[in-house]
């Protein structure tokens, strides 16, 4: 039992982050709760969220939910998302403003409760997964120039494409008529699928050039793109791949063989 | 050029006017003085999404071939149907009678300010004293500043979610359902990751969110990644502002001045809430339009705040009754019906609050009804009514429904 508080421990740990937005909600709560004259708002701001802070540590909660759901381990931080965390932060704070009687110090606590926020937390749009959109399809340009040079026109059939791992989350946003023999699912690396396409492309340091064209003509794949900072035993014009074009850092090698898939 | 224009009048249509008529249409289950426009906005959005989860889960499940193309036509004429009664209202009121009041409450503003202000020094122990007159402009002008600084702050996120780009793996599964519904006329019968045929995707296919983006893609003919990732941020986040200003607007009943400064807050705690990626915040802003970010963002934000005002009502009839002494002509029209909204109202919306919750995630459902049983034993607990538990239990009857089709398809 032990065991399972220390995992719900930690799993509120790294939802807290730096623990200080965690400390705001539970001063928050403590204040309302003795000031609060509402019951209702005592109750709503001031208690529930101390009690389902508490309840998501208690070990049962933890064992509850990961029998109902599939994914309960890895999803268990959000029943931290039942707590009105901004509500009850945002009515405590407004509140004890709304108590000073002098105009000019509620002023200046205003800014100042606002840099407590600003300094403790983190700014969401300098977040290492936020970056300059590079268009209005929010996805990287390379991906928009490579998936233009392949897809099929109008009317034709649909082609099967064998792109790097860093690439594969974005083809299909920007065109599905474009197919993988291997999308994210091979990417997350807990799922751990089997791939063959994946197996003799982004796991060896060194690719070997028959094995890969074996693959994805296993899997009919007309195009590979390959990024030209990859090692390659052998080439894969070689194995009767022709180039077909060279977009930011990305060779597209198209096999002649491979007939475009008709799905 | 006039595809460009015809996208842009489109998603004004399907994302701004056709809820807000569908709100005129039934906005009469409102309270009169919650009949204002951003809330019959907030009450039409929920009828018009919930009338896509209907719409839609039948043509998924039920239709083989072109069931996007078949659940986006039978959705057009359903708007359709909600909407009309809404134009004609509008269209009465604002050509004959020349009044919106008949379709939103609008407040008289100076005359009943200046009388609130008053009573509220008079009757609050818990208010500010403003009986001078200049300090009450005084005060007013720093409520307009305030609530300029978070229009600033809401206009900035706004912005922010054009300019920047955010990476999250899961969008290679919903969006590009999104997408493959757009572009293969499927719903939930291809695998995103590759584009082979699979069979419907049961953990992920009722929450047809994916679906009601796909359909404002279509029909606007902008292309679905464009529509998730840069246009439907421009609709949730000033939604989800919406309610928590009602819930401030609730919270600080007597002293409305300070809702702005609640309102600057709470955008603050979600700009700087990235402080790890399970936050609410984090998902608010970096993952607007997946259906997990809506139902933590709007869908739990909204059932509080209805079961706040559901907490508020007896002091409130008391308040209003008092104010209607002046309108006593107003007030016996309103009737008997005035009476039913103004008791049932929050549970009708929590219905719909309901079916959104599961149109986003299935965990939204069984969350939303923890909630729900939750508030409602604290709402029992301060009414002493225990008629609030037949309310509760049929706003999730749509999350029994929804379990039971869930449980059906997963086990067939």
């Amino acid at each position: 039992m032990y065991g399972i508080f220390m995992e719900c421990w930690v799993d509120l740990k790294l939802y807290g982050g730096n623990g200080v937005l965690l400390a705001l909600l539970i001063i928050s709560s403590i204040y309302l709760i003795t000031s609060e004259k509402d019951l209702k708002k005592k109750i709503l701001f001031g208690i529930l969220p101390l009690v389902i802070l508490v309840g998501f540590l208690v070990p049962f909660t933890k064992i509850a939910y990961v029998a109902a759901f599939d994914d309960g381990k890895d999803t268990y931080y959000r029943i931290m998302w039942l707590i009105p965390t901004y509500v009850t932060i945002g009515y405590a704070a407004t509140r004890a403003l709304s108590r000073v009687k002098r105009d000019t110090v509620r002023r200046c606590l205003l800014p100042v409760m606002l840099v407590i926020i600003a300094v403790t937390g983190s700014f969401v749009y300098t977040n290492q997964y936020m970056q300059r959109a590079e268009n209005a399809y929010h996805i990287p340009q390379n991906v928009i120039d490579i998936v233009d040079e392949i897809a099929p026109a109008e009317g034709e059939p649909r082609v099967r494409a064998a792109f790097p791992s860093e690439l594969v989350h974005f083809v299909r946003q920007y065109n599905t008529n474009i197919l993988m023999p291997f999308g994210r699912e091979m990417v997350v690396t807990q799922w751990d699928y089997y791939n063959a396409v994946y197996e003799v492309m982004e796991k060896p340091e060194v690719i070997d050039a028959k094995a890969l064209v074996e693959a994805t003509r296993q899997t009919k794949c007309t195009y590979i793109v390959m990024p030209d900072n990859r090692t390659i035993k052998g080439s894969l014009t070689d194995e009767g791949l022709v180039i077909r074009a060279n977009i930011e850092g990305y060779t597209i090698y198209e096999d002649p063989q491979v007939e475009a898939f008709n799905g | 050029m006039s595809q460009s224009i015809f996208g842009v009048v489109s998603l004004i249509f399907w994302l701004l006017i056709a809820p807000l008529m569908i709100g005129i249409t039934f906005n009469f289950i409102l309270p009169k003085e919650k009949k204002r426009l951003g809330i019959t906005f907030l009450l039409g959005f929920l009828i018009y999404v919930a009338g896509f989860e209907i719409i839609a889960i039948p043509c998924m499940t039920k239709i083989m071939y072109n069931a996007f193309s078949y659940c986006v036509k039978y959705y057009v004429i359903l708007a359709w149907v909600l909407m009309i009664p809404g134009i004609i209202k509008t269209a009465l009121a604002v050509f004959k009678d020349k009044d919106l009041s008949k379709l939103f409450y609008l407040k008289k503003a100076d005359a009943k300010n200046n009388r609130t202000s008053t009573a509220s020094s008079i009757t609050g122990s818990d208010e500010l004293e403003i009986a001078d007159p200049d300090v009450a402009k005084k005060h007013k002008i720093e409520t307009y500043i305030y609530w300029g600084i978070f229009f600033a702050l809401l206009a900035f996120q706004m912005v922010m979610a054009i300019l920047m780009a955010s990476f999250d793996g899961d969008d290679a599964y919903y969006v590009v359902e999104s997408l493959l519904a757009q572009q293969a006329d499927v719903m939930n019968t291809i695998l995103p990751y590759t584009g082979i045929s699979t069979s419907l995707d049961i953990r992920h296919a009722l929450a047809v969110i994916t679906m009601w983006i796909a359909f404002i893609a279509k029909v606007s003919g902008i292309h679905a990644t464009i529509m998730s990732h840069t246009v439907i941020p421009l609709i949730v986040i000033p939604l989800v502002y919406l309610v928590y200003v009602e819930i401030g607007k609730s919270l600080f009943r007597k002293k409305q001045e300070f809702v702005p400064v609640f309102m600057i807050i709470v955008s603050f705690l979600m700009m700087f809430g990235n402080v790890s990626i399970h936050t609410p915040a984090t998902f608010f802003l970096m993952r607007t339009w997946q259906g997990k970010a809506i139902v933590c963002n709007l869908v739990f934000p909204l059932i509080f705040w209805i079961f706040l005002e559901m907490m508020e009502k007896k002091e409130e009839k008391a308040e209003s009754t008092g104010v209607e002494q002046t309108t006593e002509k107003v007030a016996a029209k309103a009737g008997i019906r005035q009476k039913i909204s103004t008791a049932s109202y929050g549970w009708i919306m929590l219905i719909f609050v309901n079916m959104l919750s599961g149109m986003c995630t299935a965990m939204g459902v069984i969350f939303a009804t923890g909630l729900i049983g939750l508030l409602t034993l604290i709402l029992l607990f301060i009414k002493k009514d225990w008629k609030v538990l037949i309310g509760a239990f049929i706003c999730v009857i749509p999350n029994f429904v929804y379990l039971a089709l869930y449980l059906s398809i997963w086990s067939s």
